[in-house]
């Protein structure tokens, strides 16, 4: 993955290169911003997001933070994962979760103290073979790699559009020397160019994220029953969850560059929550009731009613 | 010259083919060992609790001795080994035992109540848990080699090195009849 995104930013630096005839620098400078974001991700990746959301290591001595210590390593055995992940705790009165870290090695995963407090050992169980299925599957190490080429997609468009902004600027009133203005022409035509294209893909990108982000998160919960071998936990989890969805604020703490590592969207946007063609490119997160329905293998139009009902 | 050019390339496909194949499967059937031995060390872990878990309760299950005795008996005969089959029929006895010690305890409230006990049934359930889990994944990794030593062309190579398929873990009699305890806490 690391080097798919090198190989692209190289690429893109090339791009650049051939059309302002400036070879190697924009090559330099793209591999050069790569290595930087891979760096900043790869080293500060886990440690950062924990702190960003003010949690905790668990306490050993409390009777359900141990319980979550063993949870995670059985499933960590199920998962035949080589050590068990790191266990932390928000004070949060939602119930959520989610996992992160770029190698199984050096993982962690993070519930809420309101999981813990509304969910009983068997849906606990869920939730975390969840979260054990997106460390195997090394799904944070996907979406990072995607966010962060989505982030240079939008630096290039970024630059594209203003150093265009500026150049037709600059050359209004100069229309006298007709050699130099072709040369600045064809630069025009080629920032413009590759604006356009920058923004094309960073509009690709997004909602690439999105469906990748909605994707892995049926294929965690396919991957949490085949290793508890009971889909009763999870979808009494979500259940709970969604009952409890109305009640509570957002997850405090939860912004949008880390909504899509929790089990459930943490920020409520409504749009997880609906169906059709805005939501099916925009979403984070598949819809609740759906989830239920697959896990427990009923038609989703009874889940959603029961959710709405109680 | 192109034939034997071609004749050179095709032998070279096949041997990179061959160590290809050859190291995967040992890359297998390290990982199936590896399973195996995790299920060791979680039928320790388990051998390990029952001494703790046994003086804690003595005193509250004056009238159970029997389910008590069972699972003393059991995890002695489990830690003195013995062959391979032997020793799953005696940790198969065991899970039998210490299910039904899970359910006499369900009837004791004031056990519930206390703190040492409570942390020492949670640790036997994780136990449980993790037993079942390393079993497993065992199973499955046992399938995965199983079904590539058997598969065409994998079967060729597997058969000349002589990779034996392995047996699945499958759980003893006497656990499959004890009932599912659910516990709640």
């Amino acid at each position: 993955m690391v080097f798919v995104f090198l190989f692209l930013m190289a690429t893109l630096g090339l791009v650049i290169d051939a059309l302002f005839g400036v070879f190697p620098f924009g090559t330099i400078l793209l591999i050069f911003i790569a290595l930087i974001q891979i760096l900043a991700g790869v080293s500060s990746g886990p440690a950062l997001v924990l702190r960003s959301i003010n949690s905790r290591k668990i306490n050993e001595k409390s009777f359900e933070e141990k319980q979550l210590k063993n949870i995670v390593e059985e499933l960590t055995i199920a998962a035949g994962l080589e050590k068990a992940p790191e266990v932390y705790v928000m004070e949060d009165e939602n119930i959520n979760a989610f996992a992160t870290g770029f190698k199984a090695k050096k993982s962690a995963v993070c519930v809420t103290s309101g999981l813990l407090k509304h969910l009983n050992r068997e849906e606990t169980e869920g939730v975390i073979a969840h979260e054990i299925s997106h460390i195997k599957n090394k799904d944070t190490l996907l979406m990072t790699t995607i966010s962060a080429i989505l982030g240079t997609m939008i630096l290039v468009q970024l630059f594209a559009w203003r150093s265009l902004k500026f150049l037709l600027w600059s050359n209004r009133g100069r229309r006298s020397s007709k050699k130099k203005d072709s040369g600045v022409g064809y630069i025009i035509v080629a920032l413009l160019i590759l604006a356009l294209v920058a923004t094309l893909f960073s509009l690709i990108g997004r909602i690439s994220i999105f469906a990748v982000s909605r994707t892995r998160e049926y294929l965690a919960d396919a991957k949490a029953v085949e290793l508890t071998r009971n889909p009763k936990g999870l979808s009494g989890a979500l259940r709970k969850i969604a009952k409890m969805r109305k009640s509570k604020g957002k997850v405090k703490n939860a912004t949008i560059a880390t909504a899509h590592l929790f089990i459930s969207d943490p920020l409520k946007r409504s749009v997880n929550n609906k169906e059709g063609f805005f939501a099916n490119l925009f979403g984070t997160h598949p819809p609740i009731h759906k989830r239920i329905a697959l896990l427990e293998n009923v038609p989703e139009e009874i889940v959603l009613k029961e959710l709405q009902e109680g | 010259m192109v034939v034997v050019g071609i004749v050179v390339a095709i032998v070279l496909i096949v041997l990179f083919w061959f160590v290809g194949t050859y190291n995967s499967l040992v890359s297998k059937k390290k990982r199936v060992e590896n399973a195996w031995s995790q299920i060791d060390v979680q039928l320790k872990r388990r051998h390990d609790l029952i001494p703790n878990l046994v003086n804690a309760v003595k005193g509250y299950m004056k009238y159970e001795r029997e389910t008590l005795e069972a699972v003393i008996n059991a995890r002695a005969k489990a830690v003195a080994g013995g062959s391979i089959d032997d020793r799953i029929k005696a940790e198969g006895e065991l899970s039998g035992a210490l299910s039904r010690l899970l359910a006499v305890f369900e009837r004791y409230p004031e056990l519930k109540s206390n703190e040492q006990v409570k942390q020492l049934m949670e640790e036997l359930t994780s136990t449980e848990n993790r037993i079942t889990y390393a079993r497993q994944f065992y199973n499955d990794t046992v399938m995965k080699y199983n079904t590539s030593i058997e598969m065409f062309p994998t079967n060729l190579v597997a058969k000349m090195f002589n990779f034996k398929p392995f047996v699945f873990f499958e759980a003893a009699a006497a656990e499959k009849e004890t009932p599912k305890v659910e516990l709640t806490f």
